[in-house]
């Protein structure tokens, strides 16, 4: 039989609740929790070994957790890494979405998870791996761990995977052509279509294209010369030991950076972490990305009021855009408690 | 006005004493027909083939498909192209069906050519793999082009439709097995049951983005590229008034046989007084320059706002930069209140993830997708194949290339290919044919 290997919070793996997030992974050989579930459900795989971790520990030791649960799985051999469900429990998503992805990365090996659709995970991971559409609360259990296991048997029996609608994960994002089982011609799928919308009917395209969100453009500052200004950056400038851990792509992560003692960004002090560009120009002079010696030889001229004695930075290769809303939504109250009245971002 | 299309349904070619059509077999005297094709000076070379359903064939490079028609009343199968101008869409005309004339070169391919696979796994890659065709196999002597990615094709492609004329000769006297019969009137004062229906016009966007002749989609012999959007009626397509062209990655394409079976067209004929007031054609085309786009986009969405079309359907021969025709042809009619729907494939990339229309706009809500430009094919070897399989790797055809890193060569030594569905000839069958749609996965 193929193995399993299954990852589990430090609740599900009966540690405790909250007062337990901070728990440390440990590997236990055989099932905890829900295993059992997955076995009843009819796993064609033996789940040899469980990995129990708090949430809290994943969340604010990630590099530290993962490299720990990487270590303990370097001697296992299995064909499927399993996490969750997780359901709407945003710690747990996350914590599911990040050591399936290093464990995908790592040791190659298919990974699979559940989450409810307003669990964070979903948009933070979602392209990268098949994430189940599971329930809200822990009762949906039995329902999200056999349609896991549907999804994962197909796996490990080579079967095809179809579209995301027919097996029920979150799309990752892939298109690809498919031969319609009914054969159903685009000429006649054009009439359906082409009448229901003419009667007003509901219908459904074959292409989604997602609404624009669009943000309205702020007015025009009155005053300039009394106007404070924020600087702000994707281009991934940050002090050379990345304090803040920001991803060179795909960035959830964000820094913010004293500038008050400073008249300009010194390279070797200051570089770009970001991974979509040759950094040669940018690390030899920071200035050029985030231009803060600029900036600083207008307020002596007195073009602008004050300058914010911060600039913020994180990478914009690959993010999503509901990672870069998050960290705008983090952002804000900095600038609004410091009376910011206008920001320059600047891209790459 | 009213078109009657006679119809001959062919189950078998052979070749014979004489050309000839009897109890569903076409018999083709090959040594005429070579010598008739030959009568153009520019061929070379030529031989015919015959290739149906089943045959282990691949064909590659494939350049053009015609259905076989002929006039009773002479007038020419395709005015302005194979003979002198006429009304299409009028009258009479005899057609050989579930049967093709395919052009193949016998040596040189191009950046608008593709492959055929008339059994195993390619063969659904196509239409034309369901079919009984007549192939053409020949060669030119337009060196002036030979090396070039773009080719016209002139030669191959008139000699194809001059065949294809040609050879439907053998059933210009005969009476047909059925008749389908289309015909629409004016757009005004139409039965008043009729007009208490939603109108709607379908908006062809024939390939016309080459500046230079010699390359567009043709209409009544006029390169497409000359023209702003103006009405047609749905006839004159089913009836010879358009000739696809030698441009475009061929997997998007409309070959001259798609025009003259439009099955979108037909289908709104058959809702025709049932769900719809079926008003006519818009004939746009593609562009280049924004300014071009924008234009037709605007003359588009006039016609249809004057005809009073309550809806519209926007159908793109090409992909990439003619997305941008077509989302703006849709934004257009949609902005102007016309109910649009759009009927295209899609191109996105090798990992699934590329945008899948260059440019994109939430008013394109109702889009029938035909299929993946990108998508990666991987094909045995097959036992006879006719042309030369080489060109997909060597000359430039779209979906196929010389080396790649990691892929190696699209042609292998033992003759299994790998390529980009981008060159399976007229493959996403965005006329209206297509059997395939898209997912996320």
């Amino acid at each position: 039989m193929k193995k399993a290997v299954l990852y589990i919070n430090q609740f599900f793996g009966q540690i405790g609740g909250e007062e337990k997030a901070d728990y440390a992974p440990e590997i236990r050989e055989g099932k905890v929790g829900p295993g059992a579930a997955y076995s009843g459900a009819g796993l064609d795989a033996e789940i040899t070994h469980t990995i129990i971790c708090g949430d809290n520990y994943m969340g604010s030791n990630t590099e530290k957790a993962v490299s720990e649960i990487l270590s303990m799985l370097a001697d296992k051999q299995f064909d499927i890494f399993i996490a969750g469900p997780a359901f709407q429990a945003g710690r747990y998503g996350v914590a599911c979405g990040t050591i399936c992805k290093a464990v995908a990365e790592k040791y190659k090996v298919p990974v699979i998870t559940s989450m409810n659709v307003e669990n964070p995970g979903v948009e933070m991971f979602k392209q990268d791996m098949y994430i189940l559409k599971g329930g809200n609360i822990s009762s949906k259990m039995r329902e999200d761990v056999a349609a896991v296991t549907k999804l994962a048997n197909k796996i490990l029996n080579g079967e095809e995977i179809g579209c995301a609608d027919e097996e029920g994960y979150f799309g990752r994002g892939i298109r690809r052509q498919v031969w319609r089982k009914d054969g159903k011609p685009a000429y006649e799928r054009m009439v359906d279509m082409l009448v229901k919308k003419l009667n007003g009917e509901p219908f459904e395209t074959e292409l989604p294209i997602p609404e624009p969100d669009r943000v309205p453009i702020a007015p025009a500052l009155k005053d300039l010369s009394k106007a404070r200004i924020a600087m702000m950056t994707t281009g991934g400038i940050v002090p050379v030991d990345n304090p803040d851990r920001i991803q060179s792509a795909s960035a959830t992560r964000w820094g913010r950076y004293d500038i008050s003692d400073m008249d300009k960004l010194e390279g070797g002090v200051f570089k770009t972490i970001h991974a979509g560009f040759d950094p040669a120009a940018a690390n030899a002079d920071p200035n050029r990305i985030m231009p803060i010696d600029a900036m600083k030889t207008l307020l002596k001229e007195g073009v602008y009021g004050s300058l914010h004695p911060y600039f913020y930075s994180t990478v914009g290769t690959g993010t999503t855009q509901a990672e870069a809303k998050r960290m705008a939504d983090e952002i804000i109250p900095y600038l609004q408690e410091d009376n910011v009245d206008a920001v320059i971002m600047i891209s790459t | 006005m009213k078109l009657e299309i006679g119809n001959f349904y062919v189950k078998e070619i052979v070749f014979g004493e004489k050309l000839s059509f009897q109890n569903g077999v076409l018999s083709i005297q090959k040594d005429e027909a070579l010598k008739f094709i030959k009568e153009d000076d520019r061929i070379t070379e030529a031989e015919l083939y015959i290739a149906k359903p089943g045959d282990k064939i691949r064909m590659c490079p494939v350049k053009e498909a015609i259905e076989p028609r002929i006039r009773p009343d002479g007038r020419a199968v395709f005015p302005g192209y194979t003979g002198d101008l006429a009304p299409a869409g009028e009258g009479v005309v005899h057609a050989l069906k579930n049967c093709s004339v395919l052009v193949v070169g016998r040596h040189w391919g191009g950046f608008q050519d593709g492959v055929i696979d008339m059994s195993g796994e390619g063969q659904k890659y196509t239409y034309f793999g369901q079919l009984n065709n007549i192939v053409l196999v020949a060669d030119t002597n337009e060196d002036f082009e030979k090396h070039e990615q773009q080719k016209k094709n002139d030669a191959l492609r008139r000699a194809g439709h001059k065949l294809a004329e040609y050879i439907a000769q053998c059933v210009k006297e005969l009476k047909p097995e059925e008749t389908e019969v289309y015909e629409l009137g004016g757009m005004i004062k139409r039965d008043p049951a009729i007009e208490k229906l939603p109108s709607v016009v379908y908006v062809m966007q024939p390939q016309s983005q080459m500046e230079a002749m010699g390359y567009n989609d043709l209409m009544y012999g006029w390169d497409t590229n000359h023209m702003v959007p103006t009405v047609m009626h749905p006839n004159e397509i089913l009836d010879g008034a358009l000739v696809s062209g030698s441009f475009m990655p061929v997997s998007s394409k409309w070959a001259t046989y798609d025009f003259q079976n439009c099955p979108s067209i037909k289908a709104l004929y058959r809702e025709h007084g049932k769900t719809i007031n079926f008003l006519g054609v818009i004939m746009s085309n593609l562009n280049v320059a924004l300014e071009q786009k924008e234009r037709s986009a605007l003359y588009v969405a006039q016609i249809a706002s004057s005809l009073g079309a309550d809806g519209a359907v926007v159908a793109e021969e090409g992909y990439g930069n003619p997305d941008a025709d077509f989302v703006g042809c849709i934004v257009a009619l949609e902005n102007a209140g016309v109910k649009t729907i759009g009927v295209t494939n899609e191109c996105t990339g090798r990992d699934g993830k590329s945008q899948p229309l260059v440019t994109m706009d939430s008013k394109c809500d109702a889009i029938v997708s035909t299929g993946n430009v990108s998508e990666m094919i991987e094909l045995p070897p097959m036992e006879t194949v006719l042309g030369e399989l080489e060109a997909l790797a060597r000359d430039g055809l779209s979906g196929g290339w010389a080396n790649d890193e990691l892929l190696g060569p699209s042609v292998r030594e033992d003759g299994s290919i790998i390529m980009e569905n981008n060159s399976m000839f007229c493959g996403d069958q965005i006329i209206g044919w297509s059997p395939k749609t898209m997912k996320e996965f």
